[in-house]
């Protein structure tokens, strides 16, 4: 019974443990499951383990009992694209009615969610005919409203006597803002700063604690019991390198920043610069990256065991990245390409990480981030990706 | 049996109703996280209180060991009264020094008990894996004596957490799991009437009001919850140029009740326009 709603959550990536499901099904025979809001309640108090996964159990949910479909990557992309082509529509009316072979008039009467949708559906039908790529699809791909979701009812929580249906609960989606994906915003900092505070070191429990072990072995009545304290372990250096240059990264780069500052005092040494793009043979202390440039050459005399943290979208033209003299900037004249420079910082840094606020599911379009990514491991600047960046930095 | 539906201080919705009634059929643990403020330790106070059932609470403190819940041999006093030999205590057995701790309290108790295990996420992984276990089992040795304590009944186990840190998989896997989401305005309204039963309507609706766009201040540190929320009317109440809520449009006392740092303090002291221009 209900296996497909089992298989279907874990396709989407609610972590569901065999185990959980029999232990519902027990509920279910108990009688405890009387109508579909039982159902509801039930599979996901036993069945979801974290709020983080309450919006996709949500999904999964009407996408079973209500027939809703369920937004995977292909729609996100698809929205992604309608945007890029109102983007292109509101710049050049004109161009993009005659790329799409419509009338300009009718398009101009439209609304502009009339407009989306009715690119969405274009795309759609290009997609199934052309297999892909098609033309007028290539170019754009600079919408700063890619992320697609617009969610009319927000966020509901909460809630006395429901009189809705499950169906309508879930598809309220109460829980979105707890989602483990989505990028980093300031709503969910102090989340992000738990999640950093696993980054101080902890010794090995191997040091002997005088006092405590006199005051247990009294306690005791005089039978010995030894304590053993941590060592003492320096706490780490951090060389964070944020990307704030162009609009992309705009809405990242404080919480970024913010978001590390707040974490000072648990780092020995935080050190905060900036970058465009990316990096060549210099990063500046300063965010207007004019007045103190730090040289690639003296940092390399940095602690190797600090930890490099860089923040980029890694989206740039590739001449940037594989051209010698690739700057955008004309005074940055290197003679290496760039990405002989990261790789090299790669090698000096044993303990380095890229944050990406690019959904992850979008890297794979971008050829600079895929180069990138196999110089440093790459993490979603999301929770769960600053959660996956933190246990790595703290491999051994 | 006794179904769960809420007491007379704790309001109650439905869904969170359902899930502990389901909880407490599969005699299984349940997990509640939510932000401080949201109910959780009183949920377990509620229905101790409506089920008529013994509340047996576990405070969990960072250093704690396992042990310290489950038993204690009090060796001092032993020690003590093998000494002196004034006690009325068998000195020779060990069994008389041995004290229950809180789960060993809720496993010997002959009626059916609510076990609250508060704030576990301040103990480390092992004490919670370790705990999970002896619940699973629903017993635990006593290695002075050798003994075996075997629980008389199942207590309905309510454990909270603030999510510092995330709970481990095996923990989860043996729990039932729900977040308590923050109240809206309208839950908040029941809340207030609960506690404050002649409160008046105006102060009522201005001070939740003014209790929300407070908490959508961005960057507040630790945004002001239903606690604080409560003493801040309390204090409303006890000022007769507030007590009636009307002022309240025009000036907001005693925001050190809602912001208890600095910082927050300051963020909440300016002028609302000066605020809303970067909120999104």
């Amino acid at each position: 019974m209900f296996i497909s709603f089992f298989y279907k959550l874990r396709e989407a990536g609610v972590p569901v443990s065999p185990t959980s499901f029999l232990t519902f099904h027990r509920a279910v025979h108990k009688g405890l499951v009387q109508s579909i809001d039982d159902f509801y309640v039930a599979a996901r108090t036993v069945l979801v383990k974290s709020e983080r996964y309450f919006d996709l159990y949500d999904r999964v949910f009407n996408h079973i009992f209500a027939g809703a479909s369920l937004p995977g990557e292909a729609d996100e992309e698809f929205d992604f694209w309608a945007h890029s082509l109102l983007d292109e529509w509101l710049k050049n009316p004109g161009q993009t009615a005659a790329a799409l072979g419509v009338d300009r008039d009718r398009l101009d009467d439209m609304r502009l969610d009339e407009l989306l949708a009715y690119f969405r559906d274009r795309l759609r039908e290009q997609t199934s005919r052309h297999d892909g790529g098609s033309k007028w699809i290539g170019t754009g791909g600079t919408s700063p409203v890619g992320h697609a979701g617009i969610h009319p009812g927000g966020l509901r929580i909460g809630g006395i006597s429901r009189n809705k249906s499950a169906v309508q609960v879930a598809g309220e989606r109460r829980y979105r803002d707890y989602s483990a994906d989505g990028p980093l915003t300031s709503s969910s900092m102090s989340e992000a700063l738990k999640k950093l505070r696993n980054m101080i070191p902890q010794g090995a429990r191997d040091q002997l604690n005088i006092d405590a072990t006199i005051y247990q072995t009294m306690k005791n009545g005089g039978e010995i019991e030894i304590v053993y304290d941590r060592r003492a372990v320096d706490r780490l250096k951090v060389i964070l390198a944020i990307d704030n240059g162009g609009w992309s990264m705009e809405p990242h780069v404080e919480v970024v920043r913010v978001l590390f500052s707040y974490a000072h005092a648990q780092f020995r040494e935080l050190k905060t610069c900036y970058f465009h793009n990316t990096i060549y043979d210099l990063l500046w202390e300063d965010p207007s990256r004019c007045k103190k440039p730090w040289h690639l050459n003296e940092i390399v005399k940095v602690d190797p065991d600090t930890r490099l943290i860089i923040v980029g979208d890694a989206s740039m033209a590739p001449y940037e990245l594989m051209v010698p003299d690739g700057s955008i900037y004309a005074y940055q004249r290197s003679g290496l390409p760039s990405i002989e420079r990261l790789k090299h910082l790669a090698k000096l840094f044993r303990h380095g990480v890229w944050l990406n606020p690019v959904p992850r599911y979008r890297w794979g379009h971008t050829r600079t981030i895929q180069m990138i990514r196999a110089i440093f491991p790459m993490f979603e600047l999301s929770l769960q990706g600053l959660e996956e960046a933190v246990s790595y930095l703290m491999k051994k | 049996m006794a179904a769960f539906a809420g007491s007379t201080r704790y309001i109650l919705d439905q869904e969170l109703a359902k899930i502990v009634n389901i909880s407490m059929a599969l005699e299984m643990p349940l997990l509640l996280k939510g932000e401080p403020g949201t109910g959780k330790t009183m949920l377990a106070h509620a229905i101790a209180e409506s089920l008529g059932m013994k509340l047996i609470v576990l405070n969990v403190k960072s250093s704690m060991k396992l042990v310290e819940a489950l038993y204690q041999y009090d060796t001092l006093t032993r020690l003590n009264d093998s000494r002196f030999g004034d006690s009325v205590r068998d000195v020779s057995s060990i069994r008389e020094y041995i004290r229950m701790g809180k789960i060993g309290q809720a496993f010997v108790a002959e009626k059916r008990s609510v076990l609250l295990i508060d704030e576990i996420d301040k103990a480390d992984s092992e004490f919670q894996d370790d705990m999970l276990d002896v619940l699973d089992q629903m017993q635990f040795d006593i290695m002075e004596t050798d003994e075996i304590v075997q629980a008389v009944t199942r207590p309905v186990i309510i454990i909270t957490s603030n999510a510092k840190k995330d709970l481990s998989d095996p923990f989860l896997g043996r729990c039932n799991f729900h977040h308590i989401a923050f109240p809206e305005p309208d839950m908040m309204r029941r809340i207030l009437a609960a506690h404050f039963p002649d409160i008046a309507q105006t102060l009522a609706v201005n001070a939740i009001r003014c209790f929300y766009e407070f908490r959508s201040i961005e960057g507040v540190e630790k945004k002001p919850a239903t606690r604080e929320l409560i003493n801040w009317v309390r204090a409303l109440r006890a000022d007769p140029d507030f007590s009636s809520g009307e002022l309240l449009e025009r000036e907001i006392p005693y925001l050190g009740v809602l912001f208890k740092k600095s910082s927050d303090y300051r963020l909440a002291a300016q002028p609302p326009q000066k605020r809303s221009l970067f909120r999104n």
